[in-house]
């Protein structure tokens, strides 16, 4: 089930994004297209009709347009971290490349693997974590062993059966007294 | 099973050529006659060649044709979120070593210097400006997050975050790597973090001081989240310092009391320590041996007395931040100091 040779990773934010200000990942992005092939009228459409809004929106992302002649369109986007993400947009329509661009927009730049955890954080522990000694009665440390008065089962308060015992001045058999009692 | 192989290490691109039925592009199966078995040493030699040429070159990004300088400046001032002129990120950019270099390059094609000058000016002056501002600031912010560490502690965090490999990592991540004008390709951490520190001196001079501080923060100050402080100091005697920290607040001395023992006579061996002081519980540890125990539970007393740790308050970010007074000048205690003192008590008292 669990594969170490599958690739996977646990979250991260590099530069921790976001604590301070929030730096778009995305530093640049190229769209290349074919001005005269079909498969490339969605994307000349998208470059028509709204990549300069995207432009304006994103102050911080340069955007190159190449044109390539008798060749499929794909967007190519690079990220501080040194990653490129290539998307093809054969045939897309403008809307579908706008998706795409936006999804590439939000990413990290960071590989898509297997997430080990779906969190990040540096508090796992509010309370501190476990450990043997932490809720143990002080008092065992100086205690030598063996002890059997420590071996019975703790009765702090009297139970439904000893209240009834009790009440018939009948004496519980096998309790801890009864055995002191006896030795 | 050999055209398993070779298919799997040359991609199932050319896996078409080794099948009687050729799959054309379009998905559809075209019939073709009998399989070309020269076609599979043909296609391992061709990989047996780019793997002897050796990999690609490195490369400046500027060297690709879809670049911009002038784009790609702006972006950068704008991805950070801030308002830069122009003339002051363009310096912060210009190294030294590039002026130099082109300098000598026009010298070799013959073009006096003198009559034709680069009109470049370097970011010497702007790096020792966002030196200086970043370090005054780290300084105070952590003197005002932390007013009972010491001194020395705080010296020893200001020097790991203003340490080329802290600064060129994060130089590296806001995309300073490729805008960079300097001789060195790859770029050096020495000159990412220069660079770094200029980008925040240009900062200052065009919006003030208030949004350089700002900037360190954001980028160099965050980065101490999620990291153990106590690791960055190294104390070589916890225990005389807090013998000494407690002489001066008055105190009773340290007392270490085993607490709890298990698995003595094995290699799992595990001994808990805690410090008292006037009976109180200032500090505990763990460790493998007694006296390891008795060291980081030492640690732990100066760490809780610092107030860090875990269970202690996080950093503050963002308004919150902004609205911090802040101490420039004087300086939180200091551990040598309290140790000297502590010494000459010792021998005051034993004289007399």
């Amino acid at each position: 089930m669990s594969n170490r040779a599958i690739p996977n990773a646990f979250v991260k934010n590099v530069l921790q994004n976001g604590l301070g200000r929030y730096i778009c990942q995305l530093q640049r992005v190229t769209l290349n297209f074919c001005k005269a092939t079909p498969s490339s009228l969605g994307t000349r459409d998208f470059i028509e009709k709204y990549l300069v809004d995207f432009t304006r929106e994103n102050p911080g992302t340069v955007v190159y347009v190449k044109p390539i002649r008798n060749r499929a369109p794909f967007l190519v986007a690079e990220y501080l971290n040194g990653r490129q993400e290539r998307v093809s947009t054969k045939d897309m329509p403008a809307d579908e490349v706008c998706k795409w661009l936006e999804h590439l927009r939000t990413r990290s730049g960071a590989q898509i693997v297997n997430l080990r955890k779906e969190w990040l954080t540096n508090t796992p522990s509010i309370q501190g974590v476990w450990h043997p000694f932490l809720n143990k009665n002080p008092s065992l440390a100086g205690t030598s062993f063996p002890a059997p008065e420590l071996y019975g089962a703790k009765t702090e308060s009297k139970s439904a059966t000893d209240m009834v015992l009790e009440e018939a001045g009948v004496k519980k058999v096998g309790s801890v007294d009864s055995a002191s009692s006896k030795e | 099973m050999a055209a398993s192989l070779v298919r799997s290490t040359l991609g199932c691109q050319f896996a078409r050529f080794l099948r009687p039925s050729l799959i054309t592009a379009a998905g559809q199966t075209q019939s073709q006659r009998g399989v070309k078995r020269y076609m599979r040493a043909y296609l391992k030699e061709l990989y047996n060649r780019r793997l002897r040429v050796g990999p690609e070159k490195l490369r400046h990004r500027s060297e690709f044709m879809n670049w911009n300088y002038n784009a790609e400046i702006y972006a950068f001032g704008k991805r950070l979120g801030e308002e830069f002129s122009n003339d002051s990120l363009q310096a912060a950019f210009t190294h030294r070593s590039y002026i130099e270099a082109e300098e000598a390059r026009r010298a070799d094609l013959g073009i006096d210097v003198a009559s034709a000058p680069l009109g470049l000016t370097d970011n010497s002056e702007l790096t020792q400006k966002g030196e200086e501002t970043a370090s005054r600031y780290i300084k105070a912010y952590l003197r005002s997050s932390y007013p009972t560490m010491f001194e020395e502690a705080i010296v020893a965090i200001h020097d790991h975050l203003m340490s080329d490999d802290t600064l060129s990592h994060i130089a590296s991540h806001i995309g300073i790597g490729d805008l960079m004008l300097c001789s060195d390709f790859p770029p050096e951490e020495s000159t990412l973090s220069k660079n770094f520190l200029a980008v925040v001196g240009a900062l200052e001079t065009d919006k003030g001081v208030k949004r350089a501080e700002s900037l360190v923060r954001d980028l160099v100050l965050a980065q101490l989240v999620g990291k153990e402080l106590m690791e960055l100091w190294s104390v070589t005697n916890p225990m005389g310092l807090l013998m000494a920290v407690l002489d001066s607040q008055g105190r009773g001395p340290p007392e270490p009391r085993l607490q709890w023992q298990a698995g003595q006579r094995t290699i799992m061996a595990v001994y808990q320590v805690g410090i008292y002081s006037d009976k109180q519980l200032i500090g505990q540890s763990a460790g493998e041996r007694v006296t390891i125990a008795e060291d980081m539970a030492a640690q732990d007393a100066l760490q809780r007395m610092m107030g860090i740790g875990s269970g202690h308050m996080p950093l503050t970010f963002r308004t919150e931040a902004d609205k911090m007074e802040l101490r420039y000048d004087p300086k939180n205690i200091s551990a040598e100091e309290l140790m000297q003192t502590y010494e000459l008590r010792q021998k005051e008292n034993s004289v007399s």
